[in-house]
């Protein structure tokens, strides 16, 4: 399912869209789709404290609510061997999607099924062919190394031994934990745990894969690690994976796709690069000029000018006006060279979420949400 | 289908308790003595009273020598529970609290399995030495008693091993119902308060309740959380108060053991599994 885009060229962001024609045909949805959501909600209902102690008395015997809406009628699908990003803001839900995909939880209304089966019904032949790995928690015995708590997994997951050791070497040695396996958990630095984490999540060899936000609190060297692990892994057994993260590293290194959550809902489902046509209008533009410094007064004059180091001036345009601006440019100066960029991703996504959660995403839906069906 | 092989993850709780365990050697040691302390203290307290009476009510049958076997079964029961279970429920109780329960839920294995038995509090064990010792002991001294008809075989011990195995598992889900219900309540700090009410009432000998108002305790206490049937039946196998002979009532209790046993166990899981429906995991 490779589309065409309209500029012509080759590309994997038509996915959601072609995924969303394929929904009209259900037979050809039954065939595909690995994980199947339809119109998932999820809603908590919050004891509402009050402050001081007469009213925390009077909460004794009238308990206010407040409902808090976690996942609001949420519908994706994901094919078998893709690498899922789910991003957004705190609180907009991702993990509570994840626990409803796991089985951890259940929805109040909605559908969902993963390789066909219902998560929250929690059959053994479903949890035996999936796992998830929350960054913030820890599941391996604190107390013990880690290879006893692998040990355990096997048994629970009745994984033969001889299949048990040769995956249990091979992911030590992809995250080059080996010395560590007999030392206690609790002992172990936060990206060292969390290697043992995945390790102990993947020794089943799961066909689906949620990872909530596995790098968090980790160092640039310990992430970079864990997400050429991830890569590695997912290139050479095709399963499916879906993450969360807030750092876009993680996102731009490992996932074709990306779900960007607000306020419960799906507000966008595309690439990145979607993402920066979609939600930047601007370009980022960066010239190199001979000649005098006198030359740069006339340019300092553009809107938008970031920075002025000559040789060089950086400046910000709208993507409509680029053509333009930069001919005009090149006839009247001498340019070196010029380098066209988008802005920083993190800079486009921290609009996106401004806009989500400024837009009215309750009711009536924002007029170009995508992946909504 | 491939099952998992329960007993392979349970020898393996056990295993990695005995392992960390060990890591703490000097809570071990110190946690071993505390509780042999209490059941020293425990067995002074009922020599003292021994000193004023040589039976608990008349015709009852509950001699100095039964009474010890009755109360070294309880510890027997008692210690049981606390190696295996305490630990665990508590436990329970806090990863429904904390959101931990999500990992238990992932497993596929029966849930209820994999939260009773992760944790095995070795050093409990001891008062189950201490009270077999104690049993041996004064058994001997009812066997050598030309005064006591006793009808003591190795079937007694088989009977008894069975009956404490049927207390153990009523007062284990006893306590898991009541681990179940940290679920709705967000937080169960009841749990050991609940225990140490139970508990007291299942020490004595079912016959001290029957008179006056006791007799609402003994119903209640029978019936309908058949408590004093966990401690009773075993410890009349061996102690054999009224003699060898069997009676209805007897087989009575006997029954009711078994079927308080199947039937708490099976209530146990019915709680289980609705009170997870239930279950909201916690905000990370
Ligand atoms: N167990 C719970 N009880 C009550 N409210 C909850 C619970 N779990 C989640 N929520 C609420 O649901 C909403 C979504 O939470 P969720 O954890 O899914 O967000 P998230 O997208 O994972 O955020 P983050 O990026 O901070 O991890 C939040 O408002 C949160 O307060
Ligand atoms: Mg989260």
């Amino acid at each position: 399912m490779i589309a065409l885009d309209y500029s012509g060229s080759l590309s994997f962001s038509n996915l959601a869209q072609t995924r969303l024609l394929a929904c009209k045909h259900p037979i050809y949805n039954l065939a595909m789709s690995i994980i199947e959501i339809n119109h998932l909600s999820k809603s908590y209902r919050v004891y509402q404290k009050q402050e001081g102690v007469w009213a925390s008395i009077r909460g004794l015997f009238r308990r206010e609510y407040r409902e808090v809406q976690a996942v609001r009628d949420i519908s994706l699908q994901v094919e078998p061997g893709e690498f899922v990003a789910f991003l957004g803001p705190n609180g907009a839900g991702k993990t509570t999607t994840l626990k409803l995909l796991s089985g951890v939880i259940n929805p109040d209304s909605g559908d969902c099924r993963v390789m066909g089966h219902v998560p929250w019904e929690r059959e053994n032949e479903y949890r035996r062919r999936f796992a998830l790995v929350m960054g913030q928690k820890n599941q391996l015995w604190w107390d013990l190394p880690a290879a006893e708590s692998f040990r355990l997994n096997q048994h629970i997951y009745a994984v033969p031994l001889d299949e048990f050791d040769r995956t249990r070497d091979e992911l030590c040695e992809m995250l080059d934990v080996t010395h560590l396996l007999g030392q206690p958990v609790r002992e172990l630095s936060l990206g060292e745990r969390m290697k043992m984490e995945l390790i102990a999540a993947l020794l089943h060899s799961p066909e689906v894969l949620f990872l909530d936000e596995p790098t968090i609190g980790l160092d640039v060297v310990a992430q970079h690690k864990i997400q050429q692990f991830l890569k590695a892994y997912q290139e050479e057994r095709k399963n499916t994976i879906v993450l969360t993260s807030h750092y876009m590293k993680d996102i731009q290194a490992l996932c074709q796709r990306v779900v960007i959550i607000a306020q419960g809902s799906i507000f966008h489902d595309g690439s990145l690069d979607d993402i920066i046509d979609r939600f930047s209008g601007d370009k980022i533009v960066t010239l190199q000029i001979g000649g005098p410094d006198e030359v740069f007064q006339g340019l300092r004059k553009l809107p938008n000018v970031l920075e002025v180091e000559p040789p060089r001036i950086k400046f910000r345009i709208g993507r409509d006006d680029v053509a333009r601006t930069l001919s005009d440019i090149l006839s009247t100066y001498a340019v070196e060279d010029i380098v066209v960029e988008d802005p920083p991703i993190e800079e486009v996504i921290a609009k996106v979420f401004t806009d989500a959660q400024g837009g009215q995403v309750d009711d009536e839906s924002h007029p170009d949400i995508a992946g909504v069906s | 289908m491939i099952q998992p092989s329960y007993l392979n993850v349970f020898l393996t709780f056990a295993k990695n308790s005995m392992i960390r365990d060990m890591s703490f050697r000097m809570n071990f040691i110190l946690q071993c003595i505390s509780s042999l302390s209490w059941a020293a203290m425990n067995y002074g307290l009922f020599l003292i009273i021994y000193q004023f009476s040589d039976s608990i009510g008349r015709q009852t049958g509950w001699g100095e020598s039964e009474f010890f076997i009755f109360l070294g079964t309880i510890w027997i029961i008692n210690s049981l529970i606390q190696t295996f279970f305490m630990a665990n429920a508590t436990e329970f109780s806090e990863m429904i609290r904390t959101g931990n329960l999500d990992f238990a839920l992932l497993k596929p294995i029966d849930t209820q399995f994999l939260i009773s038995f992760p944790r095995v509090n070795w050093a409990q064990l001891a008062n189950a030495f201490l009270g077999l010792a104690v049993i041996i002991f004064y058994l001997h001294q009812l066997l050598n008693d030309p005064s006591k008809k006793m009808d003591f075989s190795i079937w007694s011990v088989f009977a008894y091993v069975f009956f404490v195995f049927c207390g153990t598992v009523v007062m284990y889900s006893v306590m898991i119902i009541l681990a179940s219900t940290s679920i709705w309540m967000g937080r169960n700090q009841n749990l050991h308060n609940f225990w140490f009410y139970i508990t007291n009432f299942y020490r004595y000998p079912m016959e001290i309740y029957e008179r006056g108002i006791g007799w609402a305790l003994w119903g209640t206490f029978t019936f309908v959380v058949p408590i004093l049937v966990v401690s009773n039946v075993p410890a009349r196998v061996l102690a054999q108060p009224l003699g060898g002979h069997w009676g209805l009532w007897d087989w009575t209790l006997a029954t009711m053991s078994v079927v308080a046993a199947a039937g708490s166990l099976w209530v146990s899981r019915c709680v289980f599994r609705v009170a997870l429906k239930s279950y909201r995991s916690a905000s990370s």
